[in-house]
């Protein structure tokens, strides 16, 4: 069992979450589900089933009320607050449909924002790793400066991806990165994501309600099956 | 990189942000400048006149002695007789005295009777001496003194003629248009109350009033200049006068010896006693002028806290990235305060800078027509405490929005 936990990057046992207020019907109730390191699952379910608040207890925004959360070894449920945040800046990529960045900051200063709240911060190299980063995401050195609400939407969600991984993250979760993307967008984002998780081996946690997009991943879980939400189980 | 999110964040927002600053600017800028004017306008009171030890005059009130004796206001309700003012004058612990008759105006400006004593001891400001822009102080006795406002106002230079006006009245219809006197000096600007006086001898104003009495020109009586020249004019009567005692220390005994004069009821005060007292009497204007600046300080800084609050629902998917990226609450919190910050810090800028301006453009103005002198020194302390007083209180404005701001991040948001 020890060695079971050690080989997967998430583990979720019992995990319940309630949001306040709601008179204890469980937005989340999940008895057991697991990602090994390395892995790359596609997740889909109709929005409102929990998918953000899994993803939020998932990266340590939200607190599970009961049940264990283990991200990389790391019990998110026995650390602080404080000490969530820090784990999730050092370890937990994240995408978004949109609001991927902040729009009135340009590209660079949004890759060095997220930089600053990870552990290691030497900036001798990180200006340089910001641009090999772009560089190889397409992005024409031009456009480094330009806020990013200028950039089109392609650009701004391969920067989205630059951001995410400035901090060399174990895990990379992306919630509907492509659905505001148009087909041609979509094939190019996909593919570039597929390469560069391949190339870091990094686990991957990606939700979307897009079908289409199943045939990138080798393991597709339905959100139905991870959580019962509402049921009482 | 805070700062610069920060920054930049409100650059993003500058419509609202620019209306902000300068709904805060302009408080401050009130608030700013009704302190300085309060301070410039009351340093300049307090120094209308220094080195004088007591001023004497029939018994009277305080208030009402300081008003008609320095700041020419209202009239004396008795005179002194001289040979009162020559008994106290050659105490032994007075050093010098100036004698003070009133009475008789030029086109408004009030005509002060004195002696040269006037222009060696009378000091305002900090121990400041009065000085001739022109010319030099009477010596014949036709010879005026003029204020600077006199001299700039009605526009008179040296050796130009005027005639000496009957009573306090601006219009005065009985004139001493027989004895004209000659403008021998003009003072330089002094900011107070002798700016707008005409100062002749003592033996001029006697000059002037010998063939009147009871206030109406006596007709057919002739005593022509050269004659006057040659009688030995003395006052029999004075307003009042100023001592310069050798030790202050001997102040209040000098003062109680007055008080209790036998011959004739007088009474002495201290000029920067009544001067205080005085101004306590405009406390309440005071107080509500700066009431005012405060509550327009405090709608501009709700102004602030609504136009913060107001962005942070528009700003829900920036706090959850921010938060996503690894941004603890605090962050956030601490974040919308830096903002209100720079929005204050720059409307604060944008207040001195304008204010600075203002007093800069409209500091000849105000001196030649008010007769005040505006220091262009800004930094106060008190306005140092004011600019302290208001960052504070943006940070308090700024708290709900920032608190908001931090329960979304809470929430995951």
């Amino acid at each position: 069992m020890a060695d079971k936990i050690f080989f997967m990057t998430i583990q979720l046992q019992d995990v319940r979450y309630t949001y306040p207020g709601t008179l204890g019907k469980a937005v989340l109730n999940i008895n057991s589900w697991s990602v090994a390191t390395g892995e790359q699952v596609f997740v889909h379910g109709p929005s409102g089933g929990g998918k953000s608040t899994l993803l939020n207890v998932l990266s340590g925004i939200l607190q599970a009320d009961t049940g264990e959360v283990s991200v990389m070894g790391q019990r998110l449920d026995k650390i602080n607050s404080r000490q969530r945040d820090r784990f999730r800046a050092d370890h937990i990529g994240y995408i978004f449909q949109q609001f991927n960045l902040i729009p009135y900051l340009d590209a660079m200063d949004n890759i060095k924002l997220a930089h600053q709240f990870a552990k290691e911060n030497q900036s001798s190299s990180l200006k340089n790793d910001i641009k090999s980063l772009l560089s190889s995401f397409d992005i024409d050195s031009s456009d480094w400066h330009k806020p990013v609400a200028k950039l089109s939407i392609g650009q701004q969600q391969r920067i989205a991806i630059a951001r995410a991984m400035i901090n060399k993250p174990e895990l990379l979760i992306a919630d509907e990165p492509t659905s505001s993307l148009d087909q041609g967008n979509r094939d190019n984002f996909m593919s570039e994501l597929m390469t560069m998780v391949t190339e870091h081996n990094t686990t991957l946690l990606f939700v979307s309600h897009d079908m289409s997009l199943a045939k990138y991943f080798n393991r597709i879980d339905a959100l139905a099956d991870i959580t019962t939400s509402g049921a009482d189980r | 990189m805070f700062f610069r999110l920060a920054f930049k964040s409100l650059f993003n927002r500058k419509g609202s942000v620019v209306l902000t600053i300068l709904a805060m600017s302009v408080s401050i800028f009130v608030l700013l400048g009704v302190e300085h004017i309060r301070t410039q306008t009351k340093e300049s009171f307090n120094s209308t006149v220094s080195g004088v030890d007591l001023i004497v005059g029939a018994r009277t009130g305080s208030i009402n002695l300081l008003l008609y004796s320095v700041f020419r206001i209202g009239s004396p309700t008795n005179n002194i007789d001289w040979d009162t003012y020559q008994a106290i004058a050659k105490n032994s612990k007075v050093a010098w005295a100036i004698p003070i008759s009133l009475g008789d105006s030029h086109k408004g400006y009030r005509v002060m009777g004195t002696s040269g004593d006037y222009f060696k001891h009378f000091s305002y400001g900090d121990k400041r001496q009065l000085t001739f822009a022109e010319g030099k102080h009477f010596s014949a006795l036709f010879d005026v003194v003029l204020g600077s406002e006199v001299a700039r106002r009605l526009g008179y230079s040296l050796d130009d003629k005027i005639v000496l006006g009957h009573g306090l009245g601006k219009t005065s219809f009985s004139l001493h248009d027989d004895r004209p006197f000659k403008i021998a000096g003009i003072l330089a600007t002094t900011g107070t109350p002798v700016d707008q006086t005409v100062h002749i001898s003592l033996q001029g104003i006697e000059a002037i009033h010998i063939d009147w009495q009871h206030g109406v020109k006596i007709l057919g009586s002739n005593v022509t200049t050269d004659q006057l020249e040659s009688l030995a004019l003395k006052p029999k009567t004075i307003t009042a006068f100023m001592l310069g005692l050798h030790s202050r220390m001997a102040t209040f005994g000098v003062q109680r010896d007055i008080n209790s004069y036998r011959q004739e009821p007088l009474s002495a005060i201290l000029p920067g006693v009544a001067l205080s007292e005085l101004w306590q009497m405009m406390g309440v204007l005071e107080n509500t002028l700066r009431l005012i600046s405060g509550l327009i300080l405090i709608a501009a800084l709700l102004g602030l806290s609504a136009m913060m609050l107001a962005s942070i629902r528009e700003r829900e998917d920036e706090i959850h990235l921010l938060r996503v990226i690894g941004a603890p609450p605090v962050f956030l919190f601490l974040l919308i305060e830096m903002e209100a910050l720079l929005i204050s810090f720059l409307s604060i800028l944008l207040a001195i800078s304008g204010l600075y301006l203002s007093l800069l453009l409209s500091s000849d103005f105000l001196a030649s027509n008010f007769s005040l002198h505006m220091g262009r020194s800004l930094l106060s302390k008190n306005n140092l405490l004011f600019i302290l007083l208001i960052i504070g209180a943006t940070m308090i404005a700024a708290v709900l929005p920032s608190f908001f701001a931090y329960k979304n991040a809470k929430l995951g948001r």
